[in-house]
């Protein structure tokens, strides 16, 4: 077909954990989207950024979304923005908060695009007040090998709808969907609460369930575990100053962080990152807030994601249940305390959500762990007792997080994983898409 | 006053109606699929205010294409450029091919412009317009890939001349761009021997110039001396270039 072009492509994981050589297509015509041979395993690719290598895998094709970037319809009034799925969240919050507009709910790197979102159920920046992704798409277009274009909603289709979400990908390629926007707060003022523990962060998060941005950071190191801040962007009713701004793109954080070519975050430069975020950070105060650095914070992060080193780093993502989480948290920092991992970071989330197949939403708090090298055997060891420990409390983790997860660990972990699995099955039945994460954890 | 860009669903062309949009000019976008350019439309019309029109031709079979472009013209604001950033190379461009892919490859990359600017020349006239074409590195030297493709754009380089042979510069103004390689889907997987442009910034020059007269650029300039190079290499070093 005319203008059909498959590049080999070096792609690796945001997290540095998996690298494959692999088919690359970038269509950027209709036709090009649906010009592979019917029966060539593929998977579509955003923007790359997420943690595992979930947008490519030995032996796919891997689909980049790049060019599908347009905004096909946008109803000011009524606050709708139809928009191809490779459209990237940080250009549509510079495009909408411009017109009085904002997508409330996006992941902290700015290059993620519509599709992915979708596609992982992402959560934003207070996934207790604004759910995840899907609660603000309307419709959805799916592409799907050998077939007409899909157009799927809550009543049309509504198992390819549902199924899209935290799909991964493997229910066919999203080339657009319509989403619902929201007005954004006029001002933001950050209340910051120092937490001495887990546990109190818990408290601390669910007393402020509805603040529109709400997180907190923690030290992970044994001798301080928990310590850390909760951050509550609270809308402020004094007079912001026009309408808010986002940096532009060169300021955003990039897809990939080249990476130093030596660890920072060994266990002195730990001790030294947490003891400075701890006398920067960590003390009661309020001070405005501007929404683009509460959309993402994590541009400013360059240098922490470089610091990881060639090695690189993994995110375990938990979501643990109210009742278990105190129980949780101590039998984390008794871990701690005993295996003394390379804990780069904790943050802590609030959810109120219902979980529905593949995707990481709930009832309870959210703790994301970040761990440097963790190919070594320390943790390794560390990251595989976690998985024990919060599967022991009901917890539920994020899949296109963690790329340690394992099968096995995916199936005990996920409650409604083999239905999830045969629904996947349905909208994909001769396994025409795939992807190292698909394979990793046979979904 | 309006701007035509032929082959405006990708690459350059795509870039030329994001970049033409922004600075306000009206245009009219032509390429095969209306899917395509209808996406283009719309997306220049939210972000821009664009005024926009949609023509879908496959430049391939359309024996006519000027007739519909005329057609399409008759709702827009007076035409004063037209970017024919059309164009199609093939892998298999090796003396592999048959005559129906021949004809293909010449309907694109040279009938069709040969044909657009015939039908569009009173109007640009009219207008003191401008003519934009596009070459290639690909023909400063007949080599055994890229044959048809680059017989094809020696003619547009000959249109030019044409042109100004016909016109004085003070009625129709002509732009030639010899282009090296941009990072579209006509190079995606292809080995360079040297990095490719960008789409966005070629397109952001060639509009700078659109309001200068005629002249003959290579874009990167670098590739003046890369053509240089090709031209005056003896021949049986010449022969031996795979590239
Ligand atoms: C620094 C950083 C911060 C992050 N913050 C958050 C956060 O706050 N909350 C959160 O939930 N996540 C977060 N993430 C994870 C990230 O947002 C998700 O992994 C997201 O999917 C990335 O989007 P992408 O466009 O890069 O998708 P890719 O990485 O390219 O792909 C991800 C998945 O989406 C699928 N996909 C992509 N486009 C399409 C499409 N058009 N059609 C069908 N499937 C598609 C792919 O097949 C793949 O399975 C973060 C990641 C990083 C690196
Ligand atoms: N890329 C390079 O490295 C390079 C180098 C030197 C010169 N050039 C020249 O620069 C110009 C732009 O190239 P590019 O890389 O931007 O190419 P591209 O991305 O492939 O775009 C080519 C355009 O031509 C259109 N087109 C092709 N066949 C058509 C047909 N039958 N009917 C209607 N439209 C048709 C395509 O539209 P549809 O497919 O949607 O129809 C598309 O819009 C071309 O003249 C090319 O020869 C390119």
């Amino acid at each position: 077909m005319r203008g059909l072009a498959v590049a080999q492509a070096e792609l690796t994981s945001f997290d540095r954990q998996f690298h494959a050589r692999c088919a690359l297509q970038r269509p950027d015509r209709y036709r090009l989207l649906d010009a592979l041979p019917v029966d060539a395993p593929r998977i579509a690719r955003g923007g790359g950024v997420s943690y595992v290598g979930a947008s490519f895998g030995d032996g796919v094709v891997s689909q980049s979304l790049d060019a599908f970037d347009r905004l096909l319809a946008f109803d000011a009034a009524a606050g709708r923005l139809t928009v191809e799925a490779g459209a990237r969240i940080g250009d549509l919050q510079r495009f909408l908060l411009g017109r009085g507009w904002y997508l409330p709910v996006t992941p902290g790197h700015p290059r993620a695009t519509v599709g992915g979102c979708i596609a992982a159920d992402v959560h934003g920046k207070n996934p207790a007040r604004d759910g995840t992704f899907r609660a603000w798409v309307d419709a959805l277009v799916v592409h799907r090998p050998g077939e007409e274009p899909r157009v799927a909603d809550r009543t049309h289709d509504a198992d390819l709808f549902a199924a899209t979400f935290a799909g991964f990908g493997l229910t066919g390629t999203i080339s657009s969907a319509t989403l619902r926007l929201a007005r954004p707060p006029h001002a933001l003022v950050l209340r910051r609460v120092p937490v001495a523990s887990l546990a109190e962060a818990a408290r601390v998060l669910r007393e402020a369930a509805n603040a529109p941005v709400l997180y907190g950071w923690h030290d992970g190191g044994a001798a301080h575990f928990g310590r850390g801040v909760v951050n509550i962007g609270l809308a402020s009713s004094e007079d912001d100053e026009g309408a808010p701004r986002v940096p532009p793109a060169s300021a955003d954080l990039p897809a990939q962080v080249a990476p130093l070519p030596f660890p920072l975050w060994n266990r002195a430069g730990l001790g030294a990152a947490n003891r400075w975020l701890d006398w920067r950070w960590r003390r009661a105060g309020q001070a405005p807030m501007a929404l683009a650095e509460a959309l993402f914070p994590l541009n400013r992060a360059r240098l922490y994601f470089a610091g990881f080193g060639p090695a690189g780093m993994a995110e375990a993502q938990w979501l643990v249940p109210h009742p278990r989480f105190e129980a949780f948290a101590a039998g984390l920092a008794e871990l701690v305390t005993r295996t003394r991992p390379r804990i780069a970071l904790i943050a802590s989330k609030l959810f109120a959500g219902v979980a529905d197949g593949f995707s990481f939403d709930g009832s309870g708090i959210a703790l994301a762990i970040q761990v440097a090298s963790p190919g070594s055997p320390g943790e390794r060891a560390f990251l595989e007792a976690l998985a024990e420990l919060a599967v022991a409390h009901d917890g539920r983790p994020n899949l296109i997080k963690d790329s340690t997860l394992d099968a096995g660990m995916a199936r005990r972990a996920v409650s409604g994983f083999d239905a999830a699995r045969a629904r996947r099955a349905r909208h994909d039945p001769h396994r025409l898409h795939g992807s190292e994460l698909a394979r990793r954890l046979a979904l | 006053m309006t701007a035509v860009v032929v082959g405006a669903s990708s690459g350059l062309g795509r870039a030329l109606a994001g970049e033409l949009a922004r600075r306000g000019q009206p245009l009219l976008l032509v390429a095969s699929d209306a899917r395509d350019i209808e996406a283009i439309g719309a997306d220049l019309r939210i972000r821009h205010d664009a005024v926009v029109r949609c023509l879908a031709l496959d430049l391939a079979r359309e024996a006519d294409p000027g007739a519909r472009m005329t057609a399409a013209l008759e709702a827009l604001p007076p035409v004063t450029s037209v970017l024919l950033a059309v164009g199609l190379s093939r892998g298999d461009d090796d003396f592999g091919l048959d005559a129906s892919r021949i004809g293909e490859l010449l309907a694109i990359n040279l009938h069709a412009p040969l044909a657009i600017v015939h039908a569009l020349l009173p109007r640009l006239r009219e207008t003191r317009g401008v003519v934009v074409l596009f070459s290639s590195i690909a023909a400063v030297r007949g080599r055994g890939r890229n044959v048809v493709y680059a017989a094809a754009k020696r003619g547009i380089e000959s249109m030019y001349e044409s042109l100004r042979h016909r016109h004085a510069g003070a009625e129709l103004r002509v732009q030639l761009y010899r282009l090296g390689f941009l990072a579209t889907n006509l190079t995606h997987g292809m080995r360079l021997p040297m990095p490719a442009v960008e789409p966005v910034d070629v397109a952001r020059v060639v509009a700078d110039r659109l309001q200068r007269g005629s002249a003959r650029w290579y874009l990167p300039r670098r590739f003046a001396l890369v053509a240089a190079i090709v031209r005056l290499l003896p021949w049986g070093l010449f022969r031996r270039m795979r590239a």
